[in-house]
């Protein structure tokens, strides 16, 4: 745990130095997570800031330390959900769609390592994402968090407070589906995404 | 990228490990604190708003309850229903000047015996 719960308590009480000093500590943890659930670099800070808001306004239902790390996560877990389903229902998420900071650092990426590498990182992004399309918002975020972020089953079991078994088989379903569309994309530009 | 020549599965483990990778945390602006604040003030001021508003509108809604009570707790006062017998207010609904009751006048001249 990156903070004591001393502090978590002050902030509890509406000490907002120490809801501050929070929000510090789990900043960067945080925007890198949602970074990669969302992947959409422009709307990565909103994102986090709806995190930190539900947690602000939660947080005195916290009773134990040990659960505020598990909590937070399904805070973050929940906003990016919500974000996804935001994204699905307005249709905007396509890959044909650059972000903003995508083309930023396409048009400043000059040089032509630089240029190469953020091409390279673009296309792994793009290459993911896709796949990531076979399954659920719900399924993609769960994937995510155990391939992508490492998170273990004991830690997912207390993020989302379901049983180690029912997350085994809802990961192997969403796994499964992941490598049948990778398959056929694979079938489909030859050897493009191993590349 | 070599691990990804293996198998389908090693190769998408591969694939998720370059996109963690290629998708790095970003730095915080310098106005994430600030639009922090700003956000939890505005959800503050409105939650804030409809509290009062909930509490104006539960206040209003007691005091009409009251009112309504009180208002029918209280006895009618209007001694002319309450002095006036049955006979007589039936009396008073059909009494004989009552145009509606009025039949026009006929003499049966033409048969006097019947």
């Amino acid at each position: 745990m990156l903070v004591d719960f001393e502090l978590i308590k002050r902030a509890q009480k509406g000490d907002s130095a120490s809801f501050n000093e929070i929000v510090l500590a789990y900043r960067k943890r945080i925007l890198g997570t949602i970074a990669r659930l969302i992947a959409r670099p422009e709307d990565v800070e909103d994102v986090a800031q709806e995190v930190f808001l539900r947690l602000y306004f939660s947080l005195d239902q916290l009773r134990t330390a040990e659960v505020f790390e598990p909590w937070l996560h399904r805070l973050t877990v929940n906003a990016a959900y919500d974000y996804l389903r935001k994204q699905r229902r307005r249709q905007e998420f396509r890959m044909s769609d650059l972000s903003e900071q995508q083309v930023m650092l396409a048009d400043a990426a000059a040089g032509g390592k630089v240029e190469h590498e953020e091409q390279h990182r673009k296309k792994i992004r793009e290459s993911v994402q896709s796949l990531l399309g076979a399954v659920s918002e719900a399924d993609r975020i769960l994937l995510m968090l155990k391939e992508v972020e490492g998170l273990s089953l004991k830690e997912l079991e207390k993020i989302y407070k379901v049983n180690e078994n029912a997350l085994k088989v809802r990961l192997f379903r969403a796994r499964q589906r992941v490598l049948k569309a990778y398959g056929a994309a694979e079938e489909k530009e030859g050897t493009g995404l191993s590349r | 990228m070599n691990s990804m020549r293996g198998n389908v599965d090693e190769r998408l483990d591969a694939l998720l490990q370059a996109y963690r990778d290629a998708c790095p945390a970003p730095e915080p602006s310098a106005n994430f604190m600030p639009n922090l604040w700003q956000r939890i003030e505005s959800r503050q001021s409105f939650t804030f708003s409809f509290q009062r508003m909930a509490n104006a509108f539960v206040t209003a809604a007691v005091a009409l309850s009251i009112v309504l009570g009180v208002y029918m707790s209280i006895p009618r006062s209007n001694p002319s229903s309450y002095t006036q017998s049955y006979l007589e207010a039936l009396a008073d609904a059909n009494t004989l000047d009552t145009p509606d009751y009025v039949a026009p006048v006929r003499l049966e001249l033409s048969d006097p015996g019947r």
